[in-house]
């Protein structure tokens, strides 16, 4: 496999120990990790923790990323997806109703390098069923999800009583959770 | 199952909640199978959210991970300042092998024309080079991207791992020639490449480009440095107080102007720019609280410490 010039150029300023490499490669992939590891663990907070451990192992240990054996982005989803992972299991023994969660993640762990190209697929299926949903549930889930609203919050953004923006949240999300189920993308 | 918990579950599973909500919910599924299924359920949902759009993370995190990154392995810092003129090299560098014979003399308001802008960045560069005691590239007439090219790689090859960075060496200045640690010079070469570089692209009518934020505040930091002792020797006195330059985007930050009371406000590269003298203070965007005529009379003194 020939090594991607800019990988390999910015894995050189790494081992160097130039920190603003690690800076570029941060702000270059950090959304793809962020995203993933949201993905995974299902919460802000935790996807905050791996995408730190993500970056700052690529830092202490750049020669654990090898250029020549693959693209540094799908190195980065490999190691985040090991470590949110890692996090659900650790969470899962403190958290019985989560086990099964992170068995559901864990199932698929084969895949790894040709992640990215499976959860396009995936994403499409996501995407209809998200689509599916009545605009006023999906309305009030993307306002929390991508805006971290409160439903307190998404009740006032959209001029409803809280009772109301409650019920569309966990409507919603009950109907995708089924959708994604009947699909076989979750497990029931 | 618990009716209001039961309610509040969707909330919870997209963190939706605050947190004495959500501590009350996690309490409860600790001791309701059938809420804790539920919320299960609802949180694998949440999972997948995530993939149907990316998400940025929040902005605070950058400078969390790079920090804990530095705690963890000190960066090399001769590495990191020589990567960064690498990088500004690598970029002209390219820019310069998509001229045309014809483009090399299109005219430039300071060095006559294109040659003779590289001739002038490269003469800069050879004067560091000297101070390194590294080999110095004579200047040709023609294959002047050639030598600039070997001239910037001879700095660039030629610095170890443990070179001194407090060296006094000497320092590009606008005027005149002045000295200064090791380390100031290479945040000048990638910014005075950079400067060029913007030069360059102004007159093939192309879109400027910005450095990476790490290296507009290298550049801020080093105006900032220079601005004390720049605003004296110009006889600038103001009231004795903190006055702060506060600056905006990728590169935003605050730094210390102990030169009177006033706030600066601007975006970060435009006041880089500034600093290269390719911004004026008539045509920077920029707001002050406190001190207007101070403030501005240290804006143009800012914009005479680059190296033209």
């Amino acid at each position: 496999m020939r090594a991607d010039e800019t990988d390999v150029r910015l894995h050189e300023r790494l081992v160097a120990g130039d920190d603003d490499a690690l800076a570029e490669v941060y702000d270059t992939w950090s959304t793809l990790v962020y995203s993933v590891a949201l993905r995974i663990t299902g919460d802000h907070g935790g996807a905050e923790d791996v995408t730190q451990e993500v970056f700052v192992r690529l830092w202490e240990r750049p020669h654990a990323y090898d250029p020549r054996r693959g693209a540094l982005h799908t190195w980065l989803c490999v190691m985040t997806r090991s470590r949110a992972l890692d996090r659900l299991r650790r969470e899962a023994t403190r958290n019985k109703y989560q086990a099964a969660a992170a068995a559901v993640a864990a199932g698929d762990s084969q895949a790894e390098v040709e992640e990215v190209a499976m959860w396009q697929a995936e994403a499409k299926a996501v995407r209809e069923a998200i689509q599916a949903l009545p605009e006023a549930q999906r309305d009030a889930i993307m306002l929390a999800f991508y805006h971290e609203r409160t439903y307190r919050e998404v009740a006032r953004e959209l001029n409803i009583p809280e009772g109301t923006a409650k019920s569309r949240l966990r409507g919603g999300l009950a109907t995708l959770a089924d959708h994604l189920t009947a699909e076989g993308i979750i497990e029931h | 199952m618990g009716v209001h918990i039961a309610e509040i579950l969707g909330a919870w599973a997209l963190d939706a909640v605050d947190g004495e909500e959500g501590a009350r919910v996690e309490a409860h599924l600790g001791e309701c199978s059938e809420c804790a299924a539920q919320a299960r359920h609802l949180r694998t949902a949440v999972g997948w959210l995530g993939i149907e759009r990316t998400m940025n993370p929040p902005t605070r995190l950058r400078e969390t991970v790079l920090d804990e990154a530095r705690r963890r392995r000190p960066p090399v810092l001769v590495r990191t300042l020589t990567g960064a003129y690498a990088g500004q090299v690598a970029l002209l560098d390219r820019q310069l092998g998509e001229l045309g014979p014809e483009d090399w003399s299109r005219p430039d308001p300071r060095h006559g024309d294109v040659a003779g802008l590289i001739r002038h960045l490269a003469g800069n560069d050879a004067t560091l080079a000297a101070d390194l005691d590294l080999p110095v590239i004579p200047m040709p007439g023609d294959r002047i991207h050639a030598a600039w090219r070997r001239q910037a790689d001879i700095l660039l090859e030629g610095l170890a791992d443990d070179a001194d960075l407090d060296r006094t060496v000497t320092l590009a200045g606008r005027d005149e020639p002045g000295s200064g640690p090791l380390r100031r010079a290479l945040v000048q070469r990638a910014f005075e490449t950079w400067t060029h570089l913007d030069d360059v692209r102004n007159l093939l009518h192309h879109t400027p480009v910005n450095p990476p934020p790490e290296q507009v505040r290298r550049i801020v930091s080093l105006a900032v440095t220079l601005l004390p002792t720049a605003v004296a020797a110009q006889g600038v006195t103001g009231r004795p107080g903190s006055g702060w330059l506060v600056l905006t985007g990728p590169a935003g930050g605050e730094w210390p102007l102990p030169l009177g009371e006033f706030t600066i406000r601007a975006d970060a590269v435009e006041f880089a720019r500034l600093v290269a003298n390719r911004r004026s203070p008539d045509s920077l965007e920029y707001k002050v609280d406190g001190d207007r005529h101070l403030a501005a009379q240290v804006l143009r003194i800012a914009s005479t410490l680059g190296c033209d």
